[in-house]
């Protein structure tokens, strides 16, 4: 990859813009998923705790539902991150900015891709930490952890900037993170174990891709899986790859960014 | 850069917008070092064509080189090359003007240190210093005008094309815009203008392009082209006076 920047003081720019984009308004960008995170934890894993049988999953339902809760707002937050720079990039055309200087789509991209995955990382990270005033919780596969963080953030930052150039507006750009991406991120395991389901059920929550995102990253926290943790690992990564693919190739046509 | 002396060179380029045809086989150069007027009414196709050739519009055939470069297969050559001013003030509202200009060199891959002191220069050059902690909403339009003109040059471009670059200027911010492209012309830059001032082009520039429904209906050496006519005579014989 090293190779395929031939600017990578650009692709540093770049980077540093998105990143500082996000920081410079950490009250809306990083502290509202902590809260949130912060009261599920507190109503499911406190509240509620003692009225959920969760004895038969070897861990209790608060540990349980940490690692989906990061999964779910590292995915919120990497998609809203990149859609809403690029998107208000096209609304007031300073896209040109990047358009008219010698980054290549794929520097382009990475270089946004930078802040998408930057704040995932923060979030996903910061909830991690929320969860130790609850109930401490040893991470059982680090690498594992580092590498679904990683390739869910750019999933999920690629499909943002997706997001961005097909919108025409900003009722448009919320469409797939409220109708198609929260919804099949909380049916795909963040509260339940899919095994909880009825058998057919069970069989089409496999069919959900959010699924073995989160079983990937509770199986790095807790150890245990619902599905093959193989799976979960070829899975994201073949998912990262091509949809960074499919976003380099949207910019090198110039889709809805070239007239 | 590429050793050529054509500094932009464009190949029976075709652009249609859906079924609008924006530019008809359009095929031109732009001499290193010249000061050209790229001339039309409204809707000719003047920012069509610098949108082709700055990679801001995809165009159907033909080809643009830049400096000897393929602005589609060698863009990362050509586009450090070029500097656009465009019409719109189209700038990151989150940015602060100082920090605007030092992201955009460092596109160009100019570190963080050298792009903050070419922006402070360049700052200073068009009197906005004082304003450099501002956003680009709290600058006048001039103010804003003047901004594009740093934009487009914190990367030392060997080409600067400007889209209609006084329009709205008052009389002084326009003598100051004509004597800092002066003074780059004479350093050796090549200057691509777009205007409907003919007094303007007709000051300026050493050659002349008028597009007309994109197509070129002339073009040529500024005293060729005029002869014992003046430029808004020339225009308005090739244009039609219903344009």
């Amino acid at each position: 990859m090293i190779n395929m920047i031939s600017n990578p003081i650009g692709v540093a720019s770049l980077s540093k813009r998105e990143i500082l984009r996000f920081l410079s308004v950490a009250s809306q960008t990083i502290f509202p998923p902590l809260i949130s995170s912060a009261l599920f934890m507190y109503i499911f894993g406190i509240a509620l705790n003692n009225h959920i049988n969760f004895a038969d999953h070897g861990l209790s339902y608060l540990t349980f539902i940490i690692p989906g809760l990061m999964t779910l707002h590292l995915i919120s937050s990497s998609y809203e991150n990149t859609s809403s720079s690029l998107f208000i990039a096209r609304w007031h055309n300073h896209v040109q900015e990047i358009l008219l200087s010698p980054l290549s789509y794929f520097e382009m991209v990475l270089g946004l891709l930078a802040g998408g995955v930057s704040r995932g990382f923060t979030v996903a990270l910061g909830v991690f930490f929320i969860s130790i005033f609850f109930t401490p919780t040893i991470i059982i596969h680090p690498f594992f952890l580092l590498y679904f963080i990683l390739t869910i953030a750019v999933i999920f930052s690629c499909a943002g900037m997706i997001g961005a150039l097909w919108a025409e507006d900003f009722g448009m750009l919320s469409l797939w993170n409220i109708y198609l991406i929260v919804p099949t991120v909380f049916l795909g395991g963040v509260f339940h174990p899919v095994t909880m389901l009825p058998n057919s059920l069970q069989i089409i929550a496999k069919f959900n891709p959010m699924h073995y995102l989160v079983n990937g990253m509770r199986y790095s926290i807790t150890g245990i899986a619902d599905s093959p943790i193989l799976t979960s690992v070829i899975f994201t990564f073949v998912l990262a790859l091509t949809i960074f693919g499919w976003t380099v190739y949207l910019f090198k046509i110039g889709y809805k960014l070239r007239t | 850069m590429r050793n050529s002396e054509i500094a932009i060179s464009l190949k029976n380029v075709t652009k249609f917008y859906q079924k609008f045809q924006a530019l008809d086989n359009v095929s031109f150069e732009v001499k290193r070092g010249d000061f050209f007027a790229f001339l039309g009414p409204n809707g000719a196709g003047k920012t069509t064509t610098i949108n082709v050739v700055t990679g801001l519009s995809n165009y159907q055939s033909g080809g643009i080189q830049v400096f000897g470069y393929d602005t589609t297969a060698e863009y990362l050559h050509s586009r450090r090359l070029v500097g656009l001013c465009a019409q719109e003030f189209n700038f990151d509202p989150f940015l602060t003007i100082h920090q605007l200009l030092v992201y955009q060199a460092g596109y160009f891959g100019i570190l963080p240190g050298e792009a903050s002191r070419r922006a402070d220069a360049l700052l200073e050059r068009f009197q906005l210093g004082e304003k450099r902690s501002a956003k680009h909403r709290a600058l006048s339009s001039g103010m804003k005008k003047r901004l594009l003109f740093c934009r487009a040059l914190i990367h030392d471009p060997e080409i600067i094309i400007l889209d209609e670059p006084t329009a709205g200027c008052d009389l002084e911010l326009k003598f100051l815009i004509w004597d800092y492209l002066i003074q780059l012309n004479k350093e050796g830059k090549t200057i691509f203008l777009t205007t409907h001032y003919m007094e303007e082009a007709e000051k300026l520039c050493r050659t002349i392009g008028i597009i007309n429904h994109g197509r070129i209906v002339r073009i040529g050496d500024k005293k060729e082209i005029l002869q014992d006519k003046s430029l808004e005579a020339v225009f308005l014989e090739v244009t039609g006076p219903d344009d």
